[in-house]
């Protein structure tokens, strides 16, 4: 089972040295061009009162990212906040509200939130959206893998048609079917002659 | 093998002038070595308010004792700072909570710290990584 978490669950979860000490918490995830990977994330200050910190902690940094907590190895892997950032454009919010559309040219909903492999790889593995009418005859929301050739341009998201089949309810569920999703496209014909084998001619 | 909140309030007394220099208040954990750096005083009358663990002879059921005035004296600043482990909560270092720390059980002849008991199970001392003003952390269970 892989663990997953949602990038909105991330903000405000507190980040902590493998010392002890708690030093910032998340404010916001930032994500690489193609929204493949998250590369960092911005900083706040811990407490009511405090605000955003010069500091942010590129993905390199992290030790694991837990229910409970982000684990640093020390205060030191913090940088300046312009470096985790970059200068492309995939922040947040240009994916969060983008249309989703398979391969084959079908609006399957919007994006609603960024689902995250936690541990140590930092991966995208799909996205919580908001379905079409298409996909469902009631509006709903649902978790639809990403494919490995995932296409973002700012504008729209395309995953490969046959996402639609592994498409969850909820977090739990998806991680199975992020699994099952992996496992049908690095085979992609199950039906190759190498199965065939004492079967009747 | 003892308990910390059976060591807490206990009397030091020294072995050689038979001195009582105070009680304890709490142990100091070095999470590098997963041991006792040193014991930290309440109540003391000669300004020692941290003894090393070096320095301590023995920890027993009714006292703490140490050898002499001048072996509990030197190093003061050498101790490394204060982090309280009791009641303080667990995290693995891959950011899992697991609960509070409830007692600590060490070697009271080497000063090993054994076990780290938290109402979510009991911790080896050797997975303890480090004790912060936040939380304890403790290497993931190999798995």
């Amino acid at each position: 089972m892989i663990p997953l978490v949602l990038a909105s669950e991330l903000t405000k979860r507190v980040v902590v040295t493998l010392g002890g000490e708690a030093v910032a918490q998340i404010r916001d995830t930032v994500f690489d061009a193609r929204a493949g990977r998250v590369t960092g994330f911005t900083l706040s200050g811990r407490g009511l009162l405090a605000g955003p910190l010069k500091e942010s902690l590129p993905f390199s940094g992290v030790h694991a990212i837990g229910p409970s907590a982000v684990m640093i190895p020390g205060e030191t892997v913090l940088e300046k906040r312009d470096v985790a950032m970059g200068a492309d454009g995939a922040g947040h919010g240009e994916v969060i509200g983008a249309p989703v559309l398979t391969d084959q040219g079908t609006e399957i909903g919007t994006v609603l939130d960024v689902v995250i492999e936690t541990g140590v790889s930092g991966r995208v593995v799909g996205f919580e959206i908001s379905t079409d009418e298409n996909t469902d005859r009631h509006r709903r929301k649902a978790f639809i893998p990403r494919g490995e050739t995932l296409a973002v341009s700012g504008r729209a998201l395309v995953v490969p048609a046959h996402a639609r089949h592994f498409i969850a309810d909820d977090l739990p569920s998806f991680s199975a079917q992020v699994e099952a999703f992996r496992a049908h496209t690095a085979q992609p014909y199950p039906q190759s002659p190498s199965t065939g084998t004492g079967g009747p001619a | 093998m003892m308990m910390f909140t059976q060591v807490q309030g206990l009397p030091v007394i020294t072995a050689d002038e038979a001195e009582p220099l105070g009680r304890v208040e709490s142990l100091t954990i070095d999470a590098h070595t997963s041991g006792i750096a040193c014991l930290r005083l309440s109540g003391a009358p000669r300004h020692i308010t941290a003894i090393a663990w070096h320095a301590v002879e023995a920890v027993g059921r009714d006292a703490v004792i140490v050898r002499s005035r001048a072996a509990a004296d030197p190093g003061q600043d050498s101790l490394p700072a204060h982090q309280e482990a009791l009641g303080r909560r667990v995290l693995t270092e891959h950011g899992a909570a697991h609960g509070t720390v409830r007692d600590i059980a060490f070697d009271n002849t080497t000063g090993h710290i054994h076990t780290l008991y938290t109402a979510l199970g009991d911790i080896s001392g050797d997975r303890l990584l480090g004790i912060g003003s936040y939380a304890v952390v403790v290497r993931a269970e190999a798995s």
